[in-house]
């Protein structure tokens, strides 16, 4: 089998004395999409975290194209290649649109195979951006703030990209421009997992779903095999 | 009237010593979250350094300047050294941080006192600046104008630094967020070294260049470390606008409390920054840190 671009094994991560992550393993495949759904709570952005090393887990290990990226602080998994979309966008809001692109650009790793993303590819592909590249970051508007946020984890060119939960607080028209994004960045062959409360969303764009229930895997499948094994998913999600 | 144009030139030169003190104590609070409460001390360290090489006790005689400048550098090493060594051992545990810079101050003083003993050294001004610049509307002594001059020349290179360069859009993006500073990539923990260094050095520098005007001795550390604290209150961690401000109003506030209220000095002093903590805790420029 292919080395996979994100492999999760045994991850057990804690919060202080909660256990919010049990067991957790589950792989992405290079150039695919990996839906990550569950509720409000259920351990998406723990996930996300423990990946970015924000969160070390207690016990797994997280590996990034067969290496070990396990202890290693956030900036270094980010040299790996590795940039996260994180939820709430959490742009850096006292500067300018520019510089929130600057300040994350890492140059490709040697023998990648994808054009480099560039300040102007960016713009390229969010022209509203450009448009606002002098403005303070904080004076936009929530989707605007949500392609910056895509933007700024473009810019490190990263192997894998981690994005949770982008639909977030958008309106739907929004949401559609975002979604559209997701999949240009899909089909230009980035290995991407797409965590989301609306699996909806998910499921038109994501090779492989895998959802989670109070910290621990439930489910590990596809869209289409899900939509035809009938899968209880309101068992897992909530309202669907 | 002059008198109220000595003491206004006196404010401002002042206000300009407190700027190149509190930018580097506000940058550090605001990138590092660390109350450094030995910044007072660095500004007494940098004093006596540089006025060692000026009065030549060491048997080395050097210019001004050139005394300011190793003073500063030297300053900026012990700066680097103490957030690589200690404070870095300690990240988010504002209790801890507090008590070791705290207990580094108090050794700081003793070891001054011990070295360099009890009176206070006199600085000579530097050549060239003893005199006094006349103009239509009094004289004032040259190098307090000077002094201005020096804080106004480093603000702008600051700012042009903070806001300008790829460098200084890293260190605000680490005061925004600094947890999302590493996620993109940021090295946050060079970029405290380097903050922390940079401190260090404008506090020394300060020092120095204050020596002719404040002169040098024990217990410098002490009164200048509350005037750093009510800048960086008054104006807002980590914002640069609001250290050059608050320096200004707190130089103000120090030279006429002092001259028209001295019974009142330092209730005229502090009042404002409980007015600001109580109505403004973020401070007149400072971002809301929730």
């Amino acid at each position: 089998m292919a080395t996979s671009a994100l492999s999760l094994s045994h991850i057990d991560a804690f919060y202080g004395d909660s256990h919010v992550l049990a067991d957790v393993s589950f792989e992405l495949g290079e150039a695919r999409m990996l839906g990550l759904l569950g509720r409000n709570g259920a351990g998406k952005s723990t996930c996300m975290n423990v990946t970015m090393g924000l969160l070390p887990p207690r016990r797994g290990t997280v590996a990034i194209f067969g290496q070990s990226v396990s202890g290693l602080p956030p900036e270094q998994i980010a040299a790996r290649g590795v940039a996260l979309v994180p939820q709430g966008r959490r742009i850096f809001k006292s500067l300018t649109v520019r510089e929130n692109l600057i300040v994350a650009a890492r140059k490709p790793d040697a023998g990648s195979k994808h054009a480099p993303w560039t300040i102007e590819t960016v713009f390229g592909m969010f022209p509203r951006l450009s448009e606002r590249s002098g403005q303070i970051a904080a004076h936009l508007s929530g989707g605007e703030q949500q392609m910056l946020a895509i933007g700024r984890a473009l810019m490190g060119n990263p192997r894998v990209l981690l994005m949770d939960e982008p639909s977030e607080g958008l309106a739907p028209q929004i949401v559609a421009e975002v979604m559209a994004t997701i999949r240009k960045l899909k089909e230009s062959g980035l290995s991407i997992v797409l965590v989301e409360q609306n699996p909806k969303l998910v499921f038109d764009v994501a090779d492989d779903i895998v959802i989670l229930n109070t910290g621990q895997v439930a489910v590990v499948s596809t869209p289409s095999a899900l939509s035809q094994d009938g899968v209880d998913l309101r068992q897992h999600l909530g309202v669907f | 009237m002059t008198f109220y144009l000595v003491l206004t030139v006196n404010s401002v030169t002042f206000g300009g010593l407190l700027f190149l003190l509190s930018a580097g104590f506000s940058l550090i609070f605001g990138l590092m979250r660390i109350p450094n409460l030995t910044h007072g001390s660095l500004f007494m360290i940098g004093a006596y350094i540089g006025a060692t090489f000026v009065i030549g006790l060491l048997g080395v005689k050097l210019n001004f300047w050139l005394a300011a400048i190793l003073a500063t550098l030297a300053v900026a090493l012990l700066g680097a050294l103490a957030e690589r060594l200690l404070l870095r051992r300690l990240p988010g545990d504002q209790l801890a941080q507090v008590l070791v810079t705290l207990g580094l101050s108090f050794m700081a003083a003793d070891a001054c006192l011990a070295l360099w003993g009890g009176d206070p050294l006199n600085v000579p001004t530097p050549d060239g600046l003893g005199g006094f610049v006349r103009t239509g509307i009094g004289a004032f002594p040259l190098y307090r104008v000077a002094v201005i001059a020096i804080a106004v020349v480093f603000a702008v290179a600051l700012w042009l630094l903070l806001d300008r360069t790829r460098l200084g859009a890293m260190i605000r993006a680490g005061v925004d967020d600094p947890d999302m500073a590493r996620v993109v990539g940021i090295r946050v923990s060079q970029l405290f070294t380097i903050v922390f260094a940079l401190g260090a050095g404008l506090a020394a520098f300060a020092g120095i260049i204050g020596g002719p005007i404040l002169s040098v001795y024990p217990g410098l550390d002490q009164d200048m470390l509350p005037l750093a604290l009510v800048v960086v209150i008054l104006g807002g961690s980590g914002s640069l606008l609001g250290s050059f401000v608050g320096s200004i109003v707190v130089g103000f506030l120090y030279n006429f409390g002092q001259a028209l209220l001295p019974e009142l000095a330092y209730f005229v002093l502090f009042l404002p920054m409980l007015l600001v903590l109580l109505l403004r805790p973020q401070g007149l420029f400072g971002r809301h840190v929730p």
